[in-house]
């Protein structure tokens, strides 16, 4: 008892972490923060996708309260084209409801199952990588294994099955996406691991006394952020089309209105109705090129090599 | 060492993946795979009553699941006035050989497990099997039963007999006299195998006191053995071919060197993939069959079956596909699209709820239900005239079928008035709809739209595919659904299954909604006994007003099987209640 306590003081007195490291990277400029936003803010294309999102967060967000129609209800006529009625700006669906409400009220099921996904993705991901590069050894290998047969099994097909094993619903959706989704952070999360664990400040922390958790967690977790924001970004936008896909192919959850499912339930009347499916497919398509600008951004502002210039 | 242990482990590891991978496959296949049809739509009756045959049902099933997505969408808004004056001109026959010749291709998506309709419900079966295959009686476009391969026939004042008098000069298409033998053979083989058990369950044998006359002794009078012994319902199969002793409804020949009674005879069978079928001189009607050839040519493809239509390389077709498919060939003036043939079938969509659910047991629950939804809209709006409402369980096309039933109009104030007298407020009521995509998308999701405006709160939930579903539903594990069940002909077929207190036997398509009333058990049996169709028909009123006061059921319509064809298609098989499922020998091509 005594020993751990003695352990545990050491390590939170002399613990060698750069507070430059956490929030910048190993780049070494004196305000690491500010030189990561200036260098974003160059990439105009990923500043247009920051305005992009906070339109379309906006829209889903607040959408609903200054738009009150209902996504479900049959509000006219149905397969009325745009521009037509008062009452539903982009025409109705194959059952009279308004799609401008659905696009709006889609939104918000898109985004939440996305965000949920990627956490789950982050959380998996994150751990089974961290503990795969920290340790090595038979775990990492056992770990790297249990990944790539994940890897390899094909994502749409296998969460399809997930789906469809369950009822679908926001739930199930996210945690099939969230359960495909994580290889590539794992693998990205153990390859930072790898890279960092020998290094100087980390066998410091190790010489010091601190627990494998702790070194985990403050030590080396930090420093390998920002490829995993990067990689966060993406997925959001790979969720959303995951999403989307499962929903087409009609494994949506039918009680909530999403971009995917309109598509799905719409795409008969293509021909007849292009609104009915083109407006939501404008908005997935909208919400993951943001996504991917930002996430160009975020790589260009964490790239060691483009500091200074 | 070491290495070796290590490189043993990955190998297991590697065995290991490789069978988990085959696992996933095999469900995603699995999943993903409900459109092979390979049975034709008509599966969704299988169910008859016997529970015995669950898994052959759960088979049909599968099937069906597609079949129901089709046909629902396969309907369209036929001007019906503009079909009859088609039909009407194409009426002349063929001329006794004047005309003759030419090759009918119809295509389809139906794919035949094999074509021996003896042990095998479905349109995909049907459709060809009646071309090789007669049967005793043929059906008119007013269930009105017709001579064929018996030119005459009496029931016995008793109703406990059928006497069928065969033409004495038909014979197989190996040359062998069709006699009554024959007949009383496929009556046992139909009895023993087909998944309809109501349609020859009365029947205790068949005497045969001569070649050409048929008895079919019956433990009760059976009216509905007439419409059985329709060409889709009872081929007339060769005795001498069959009587081998090997399993029916595996038997070789139901596909293979294939020996019919019909006015076709099989020349070339690749399952799914084509079916032909030329003419046979020595058919009993003289003068017919007028077409050299049929060519049924079978793709998965509804889409490749609407552009044959177009550019005239299809002449017939019945499985059109989506709605929008229907549509389209309307718009095209050298396509002719009807509504009419296949009557007796009479597929109806309809919302089932299960009576033993608490708030369901309510009778007022359902009626509001019912008073909730507008069916005449969902038909005339929503599916674009392409599907016809219905307020009953009987076709409307059928003799028993009576239009006099509350309707139930739509009034929500009613919905809510009813609600309130059975205790609930608004909001206050939450239910939930079960069914399979994509087949009842539409019809589910309009429901819930109308229940929620009478302050129901309604959960839609998906089944994965269709057991899932079927099982649900089955055992009673459900609160509403949406479902669509056919009438088969006469009543006692296909529609006394879904209401008889006994019939609650698990299996799909059979009483789900546990709704059990002693007054409807006690007419249906006495109008599947009655002979005369007046009294029979009074019986069936009254059980239709019975039960649409009841409301186990809301009935919201019928999607049609529209037929597209060639305008050079001469007396098109739109002119009886069997629509392709009958044979046809009068059938040719004006080219």
């Amino acid at each position: 008892m005594s020993d751990a306590m003695g352990r545990g003081e050491v390590a939170a007195a002399d613990l060698p972490v750069a507070p430059g490291l956490v929030a910048g990277g190993e780049g070494g400029s004196g305000r690491p923060g500010r030189e990561t936003l200036r260098l974003f803010v160059r990439n105009k294309a990923a500043v247009a996708g920051v305005v992009m999102l906070i339109g379309i967060a906006f829209m889903t967000v607040a959408g609903p309260r200054i738009y009150d129609n209902d996504p479900k209800d049959i509000v006219a006529i149905p397969l009325t084209g745009p521009g037509e009625l008062a009452e539903a700006r982009l025409g109705t669906d194959y059952l009279g409801r308004d799609v401008l409400a659905g696009v709006i009220g889609g939104g918000t099921t898109s985004m939440t199952v996305a965000a949920m996904a990627a956490a789950m993705v982050l959380v998996i991901g994150i751990s089974i990588g961290a503990l795969a590069g920290y340790y090595g050894g038979w775990l990492d290998s056992a770990l790297m294994r249990f990944t790539e047969f994940f890897q390899v099994l094909p994502a749409l097909l296998f969460a399809m099955v997930l789906v469809a094993l369950f009822e679908p619903s926001m739930w199930t959706i996210s945690f099939a996406i969230g359960v495909v989704a994580w290889p590539g952070i794992a693998r990205i999360t153990r390859a930072e691991f790898l890279r960092l664990k020998n290094l100087e400040f980390v066998r410091a922390a190790r010489a010091v006394g601190a627990t494998d958790w702790r070194i985990i967690r403050k030590v080396v977790f930090p420093n390998a952020l920002p490829p995993l924001i990067v990689s966060a970004t993406l997925i959001m936008g790979t969720a959303i089309l995951f999403e989307a896909g499962l929903a087409f192919l009609g494994l949506g959850d039918p009680n909530t209105t999403s971009w995917g499912l309109m598509i799905g339930l719409n795409r008969g009347n293509f021909l007849t109705a292009w609104w009915s499916v083109t407006f939501p497919g404008l908005a997935i398509f909208f919400t993951v090129l943001s996504f991917s600008l930002i996430g160009d951004g975020l790589q260009d502002a964490y790239n060691p090599k483009l500091r200074g210039r | 060492m070491r290495t070796a242990t290590t490189r043993g482990r990955q190998r297991s590891f590697g065995r290991l993946l490789v069978a988990l991978l085959a696992v996933f496959a095999l469900v995603a296949a699995a999943c993903s795979s409900d459109d092979d049809s390979d049975e034709a739509a008509p599966a969704s009756t299988a169910a008859a009553d016997s529970g015995s045959d669950a898994g052959d049902d759960m088979d049909d099933g599968d099937m069906a699941d597609d079949d129901m997505a089709d046909d629902d969408m396969a309907d369209d808004s036929g001007d019906m006035d503009d079909d009859m004056a088609d039909d009407d001109m194409a009426a002349a026959a063929c001329n006794h050989g004047q005309n003759v010749g030419g090759t009918l291709i119809i295509g389809s998506t139906q794919v035949p497990r094999h074509l021996n309709g003896t042990v095998q419900s479905g349109y995909a079966t049907a459709v060809p099997g009646t071309q090789l295959n007669a049967s005793p009686l043929l059906y008119d476009a007013e269930y009105n039963p017709m001579p064929y391969l018996a030119h005459d026939w009496d029931v016995a004042d008793d109703g406990l007999s059928v006497t069928l008098h065969l033409v004495e000069d038909a014979v197989f298409h190996d040359g062998m006299p069709i006699t009554s033998a024959d007949v009383a053979f496929s009556i046992q083989t139909v009895q023993a195998h087909h998944p309809f058990k109501t349609m020859y369950a009365p029947v205790t044998n068949v005497d045969t006191p001569d070649d050409h006359t048929a008895v079919i002794n019956l433990s009760q009078p059976h009216p509905a053995i007439l419409l059985a012994m329709s060409p889709g319902l009872l081929p007339i199969i060769p005795k001498h071919i069959f009587d081998d002793g090997q399993e029916m409804p595996t038997h070789p020949r139901n596909s293979e060197d294939f020996v019919g009674s019909g006015p076709f005879r099989l020349t070339e069978y690749e399952p799914g993939t084509i079916i032909r079928m030329e003419r046979f001189e020595d058919f009993f009607i003289e003068g017919t069959p007028c077409l050299d050839e049929i060519v049924m040519e079978i793709t998965p493809e509804s889409t490749a079956i609407v552009l044959g239509l177009e550019n005239g390389t299809t002449h017939l077709s019945s499985t059109l596909g989506p709605s929008a498919n229907v549509l389209r060939l309307m718009d095209n003036p050298d396509v002719e699209v009807s509504a009419k043939g296949h009557e007796a079938i009479g597929q109806i969509n309809w919302l089932e709820m299960n009576v033993n659910d608490p708030a369901l047991s309510d009778k007022r629950v359902r009626q509001a239900i019912a008073y909730a939804i507008d069916r005449d809209f969902l038909s005339e709006v929503i599916d674009q005239g392409i599907t016809f409402p219905v307020p009953t369980g009987i076709a409307a096309a059928s003799p028993f079928h009576n239009p006099n039933v509350n309707h139930y109009d739509k009034d929500i104030d009613r919905a809510k008035a009813l609600l309130a007298e059975a205790g609930y407020g608004p909001g206050e009521l939450q239910l939930s709809i079960d069914y399979i995509p994509p087949a009842f998308v539409v019809q589910a999701e309009y429901v819930q739209q109308q229940l929620e405006e009478a302050g129901i709160e309604v959960e839609l939930s998906v089944s994965p595919d269709f057991p899932t579903w079927a099982q649900r539903v089955a055992t009673g594990e459900y609160q509403m659904t949406i479902n669509q069940v056919w009438n088969w002909g006469d009543p006692v077929i296909g529609v006394h299954r879904t209401y008889l207190c006994d019939n609650r036997v698990g299996v799909i398509w059979t009483n789900n909604t546990g709704y059990c009333n002693p007054d409807v058990d006690a007419l249906l049996n006495a109008a599947g006994q009655e002979f005369d169709i007046t009294e029979r028909a009074r019986l069936y009123a009254e059980f239709q007003e019975i039960v649409a006061e009841d409301m186990p059921i809301f009935f919201l319509n019928t999607p049609s099987f529209w037929q597209a064809y060639n305008p050079a298609v001469m007396n098109p098989p739109t002119n009886n209640i069997w629509g392709q499922m009958s044979p046809m020998h009068e059938v040719w091509l004006d080219e």
